[in-house]
This record gives structure tokens, C-alpha cells and sequence, in this order.
């Protein structure tokens, strides 16, 4: 088969995507494994003018910066159309047809291990009133 | 096709061993009811135009999830026009691994694993992801800026150039070569509705053959195939056969010369004598090219070469014969006017001496697989030594982006030189 790979976004304007990575694996406490969604993961700051970001999530925190990938990455979504149309066919029209739909050209990459905030809680909590403060349960 | 290699990134950025990082139970807004019934997730544009000296919260998005239907594809600059303006496909069979195809090139897939978390974040205005914007509206988190995170990524498709594969399309086409018998066929038959099997329209072409359309197109044209009543054919060779003779026969009846033919005339007069207009006009283009293109009729010339090489495989066809008896045999069929030179026959015939006897057969480069693998594996069967010069027509075809052809050869091949100045030998690896 040959599947179209179709674009809508017009010359430069790809919508942007962004990426942050991290080392590892973030994990939610085992009460929300499964419910992930609207969970926070963490704060993402950028204290200064330069690239240099930082990424509370809960008492660790990593110090990254903002790097150009190399090569730029298309983010392509898998569309599956049923044609029902043709009902006497009896080979199962799918035609699946991919979209672009967004484009990434930079990462913000935490690449170092994390820092424990523990000695200074405060710094995390501030501002975020009963947020980041509650303690992990478990 | 969906068969993925998992492979391991060679990403520096990883350490050896990864970190563990728990979330505390925090759930932006989960418990809170204020309504604001504005768009509250942010999203890309926030991470990457963060402001000096402020701060965004990074959350999983209400529709977070694996999003199998989202596909990361690293891929050149120089390819994005082409992505931009829909010149690309993937091709492949349900049982092959998918190629990425440009208007002229082939590329690989391979799914490349990242053991990192790579946090996904869409742009706001991804409308695709809010089917249920009540999921959202109903919350609030304006207060909050919130760039929301679709999905973590387990890695990415890259793209590697390779040789189209075109093998298969000789295996398709030679299914059902166009023959002079469904040429008369179609004469008496009024009805068209004979089962047709083995016939393949551009198309049906695409959807098997995994080469981008120039490639697919230099293919067919390699193969001499020809567009007969919407489907791609090659002509039955006895048939082109019969064709060529008869163009031959009528230049001597009608005094054409054979380095200026005259289309029209051409193809009318071999219409009289039954040869459809478009057979004529192929076989025009397989021994010949045009010369002159001037106001209507086109004026061909037909190649020496390739005129001659029709006439060596008509006599080898039936098995190899002695040197002599196929030189004398060769230059009788030869069309006056035209010479026949053994150079010719470059990559279409082997020799080997019996006893004290020459002997010639068929071996065409043409039939010989486009795998370089494949070919060297067929060569070396063929004859474990070869020397350059016998073996560079049969591989000289032979192209594998990025691997020069001394980058094949030392690849596939063992050189070896008895002595300083005797030529050296190739054999197998």
C-alpha cells in the first residue's frame, strides 16, 4: 500500500511542538498510576536570560538548557478511515493516511541528576500555597 | 510493516543509569471548581518562549496517554519542502518494512528507542486533542500556566537512503507478458471481459513496489515495459521480435534508412501489417531513439547496440553455442548498415573455453538481482574467480547510496594478485 502523508500547515508554518526530556523515568505515586491525567509533574523555570532551566518535580530538581535538535522531528498522526462505501469489496478498506501535524526543532534536556531540595522546602512551596507543598503520601 | 526494529539510542545525554524521580500527589485544580470557561491549557509556545525569571507549571494532559496514532519522524531540512507539500508517501506491503518515498528518492524506517522520559507538549491551538473541551473548560487553571504533556515518547522513526526495491516489479510485470496472441485475441474477441490476471496499472504499481516514482519510472524503462490500455507490460519477446523484423523488412521494401526513420510512416505502414500503433511506437523506443523532433513527425534513429544485442539473445535463447557458429549466425542477422561489434555484448553473454572450443551463452546483467548481496552471491556461483574487466559489466549497475563502488567491492569481494603485474583476481569473501 501507499499511504499519503498529507500537510495542511503551509509553507513555515508547522505548529511547533515542544519537548522536555529528562533521564529516567518520572514516576506518579502508585494511588495515580493510572489516573496520570491532570496530574502535575513539576515546575519548569527559567531564572535567567540564559537557556539554563530548571525542573522542580516534587523535592528534586534538575538543571537543563534549551538545545536545537539536529535533524528537526515531524510529529505525524495515524489517521484510519473505514470506507464504508464500497461495501461489496470484500477486502477490508482501511486506508490509513498520515497527517503532519506539528514540527519540533529544540528540546529543553535535563541531562544531569537530580537535586535534592529537602534542606530547603520552602523554596519549592513558595508561592504555590497547599500545591507543592503537601507531602508525598504513600 | 508496523514491525519495528527497537533499537537503543546512542544518545549522550543519557547516564548510565537512569534516574527515579516520584511525583508527589499533586493534581493541578482536580479538587477545585471554579469555572472559567477559557482555554486553559497552554502549551508549546510557553516552554519555548518562556520568559527570564518566570516559571510554568508541566502537567499530564486530561487527554494524556500512549497516543500510539502519534508518530515522532526525525528527518533533513532538506526534506521538509517536500513533506510541506505533500510529496511524500510510505510504501509497502503489510508483511515489508515501510520505505519513505520523495519524488526520487527511497529511505528506510527504523524506529529508534530513547530510554529518557521525553515529555511531549503540544502547541495550544491543537484543536485535534480537544474532541471534549468540557474536560478542560470545566476546570480551572488559568491561574496556573500550564503546559500540558500529550504523551511521553519511547523514541523516533529516522530515515536511512536506500536503493529502491525494485525486484519485484520484473516478478510482476513477467506475470503476464503482452503477447501476439491477445493481440490477435483482442481482435476477434469483442467481449473485453476475459479474466485478466498479472496486469498492473501505475497504481496497483505503487502499492507494491517500495521506489519513489523516478525510480519506479527509470525501472519500467529498464525493463522496456510499456503502458498498453492502462497497464504496464513488458512485450513478449518473441513478439518485440516479430516487430523489429517486420520495421527491418519494410526499411529494405521501402528504402527507409535506418538512421532516420520517419515516425508516421513508420508506424502507418506497420499498421497495415497489423502491429498496433503503440507496439510500433514502443518498439521505436527500445532499439531506437528520436533524432529530430521537428513540427509533427518525430524522426528516429535505431541504435546500433541495441539492435545487435536483440539479434545475439534471439540466438543464445535456446542454450549456448560454439563461438563461430554464433558469430557467423550473428553478423547474418545483423541489418545491413548497421555493424556488430563483440564489445557489444558487454554484460549479456559469458564465454568459457572446453578443450580447445569457445563457447558463448546468455548471462545477462538484466536478469540478475538488484541486491548487491544477491548479485555478488549469483556472480561468485557463476564463477568463484573473476577478473575486473569480465566482472565490472555485471556490476557496474549496482548502486547503494552512500558505498562508492570500491566500497563495494572491498565489501563483497577478496582481490588477490599473483604477481605485481598479472591482473588481479576477485573471488568470493
Amino acid at each position: 500500500m501507499a499511504i499519503r502523508v498529507k500537510c495542511n500547515c503551509g509553507e513555515g508554518s508547522c505548529p511547533e511542538w515542544a519537548i522536555v526530556e529528562l533521564q529516567g523515568v518520572v514516576e506518579a505515586q502508585p494511588g495515580f498510576k493510572d489516573r496520570l491525567q491532570n496530574l502535575e509533574i513539576g515546575y519548569l523555570c527559567r531564572p535567567s536570560s540564559q537557556e539554563v532551566y530548571t525542573f522542580t518535580v516534587g523535592y528534586h530538581e534538575l538543571t537543563g538548557s534549551k538545545v536545537p535538535l539536529k535533524k528537526p522531528l515531524l510529529v505525524l498522526k495515524k489517521i484510519k478511515h473505514q470506507d464504508v462505501d464500497q461495501s461489496s469489496d470484500n477486502n477490508n478498506n482501511c486506508r490509513v493516511e498520515l497527517e503532519v501535524i506539528g514540527i519540533i526543532r529544540q528540546r529543553i534536556l535535563f541531562k544531569t541528576r537530580p537535586k535534592a531540595l529537602i534542606s530547603k522546602p520552602q523554596q519549592v512551596a513558595k508561592g504555590r500555597g497547599n500545591a507543592l507543598g503537601s507531602v508525598p503520601q504513600n | 510493516m508496523q514491525q519495528l526494529e527497537e533499537e537503543i539510542s546512542s544518545d549522550p545525554s543519557r547516564l548510565d543509569s537512569p534516574a527515579r524521580i516520584t511525583i508527589p500527589v499533586h493534581e493541578s485544580g482536580r479538587d477545585r471548581v471554579m469555572e472559567v470557561p477559557q482555554s486553559c491549557y497552554r502549551g508549546a509556545e510557553e516552554v519555548l518562549d518562556l520568559c527570564p525569571g518566570s516559571s510554568i507549571s508541566v502537567a499530564y494532559h486530561p487527554l494524556f496517554g500512549s497516543h500510539d496514532d502519534l508518530i515522532l519522524l526525525e528527518l533533513d531540512e532538506k526534506l521538509i519542502p517536500d513533506v510541506i507539500h505533500q510529496r511524500v508517501t510510505l510504501r509497502g506491503q503489510p508483511d515489508e518494512d515501510a520505505v519513505f518515498c520523495t519524488q526520487s528518492r527511497t529511505y528506510a524506517i527504523k524506529f529508534v528507542g530513547n530510554s529518557n522520559s521525553v515529555f511531549l507538549i503540544p502547541p495550544s491551538d491543537q484543536s485535534k486533542f480537544y474532541h471534549n473541551r468540557q474536560d478542560c473548560d470545566g476546570k480551572d487553571y488559568s491561574q496556573n500556566v500550564v503546559a500540558s504533556v500529550i504523551k511521553v515518547a519511547p523514541g523516533n522513526m529516522e530515515l536511512a537512503e536506500v536503493a529502491p526495491r525494485l525486484d519485484k516489479l520484473k516478478l510482476l510485470l513477467s506475470e503476464n507478458p503482452y503477447s501476439y496472441e491477445e493481440e490477435v485475441g483482442m481482435d476477434c474477441l469483442e467481449e473485453k471481459e476475459i479474466p485478466r490476471t498479472g496486469l498492473y496499472n501505475w497504481d496497483d504499481i505503487i502499492n507494491k513496489i517500495q521506489a519513489s516514482d523516478d525510480e519506479l519510472m527509470s525501472g519500467l524503462q529498464a525493463l522496456s515495459a510499456v503502458e498498453i490500455n492502462g497497464y504496464w507490460r513488458i512485450v513478449d519477446e518473441k513478439y518485440m521480435n516479430t516487430i523489429l523484423r517486420m520495421l527491418l523488412h519494410n526499411s529494405v521494401l521501402n528504402d527507409w534508412s535506418l538512421s532516420s526513420l520517419n515516425e508516421d510512416e513508420v508506424v502507418t505502414v506497420l499498421e497495415l501489417d497489423g502491429f498496433p500503433r503503440a507496439l510500433t511506437y514502443h518498439c521505436l523506443h527500445v532499439y531506437g531513439s528520436k533524432v529530430d523532433e521537428n513540427g509533427k513527425s518525430c524522426v528516429w534513429k535505431l541504435d546500433e547496440r541495441r539492435v545487435c544485442i536483440h539479434f545475439a539473445r534471439e540466438i543464445l535463447r535456446e542454450g549456448k553455442r560454439k563461438m563461430e557458429d554464433f558469430m557467423k549466425e550473428w553478423m547474418q542477422k545483423i541489418p545491413e548498415g548497421m555493424q556488430a561489434s563483440f564489445d557489444f555484448l558487454e554484460g549479456e553473454v559469458l564465454t568459457e573455453r572446453i578443450g580447445i572450443e569457445k563457447w558463448i551463452r546468455s548471462f545477462s546483467v538484466s536478469s540478475l538481482p538488484a541486491s548487491p548481496a544477491d548479485r555478488f552471491s549469483i556472480l561468485f556461483r557463476e564463477r568463484p574467480k573473476w577478473e575486473w574487466k569480465d566482472l565490472q559489466p555485471f556490476i557496474r549497475d549496482l548502486k547503494v547510496p552512500g558505498l562508492s563502488s570500491e566500497g563495494l567491492l572491498l565489501k563483497y569481494t577478496r582481490r588477490t594478485q599473483p604477481t605485481p603485474n598479472a591482473e588481479p583476481i576477485l573471488s568470493a569473501r
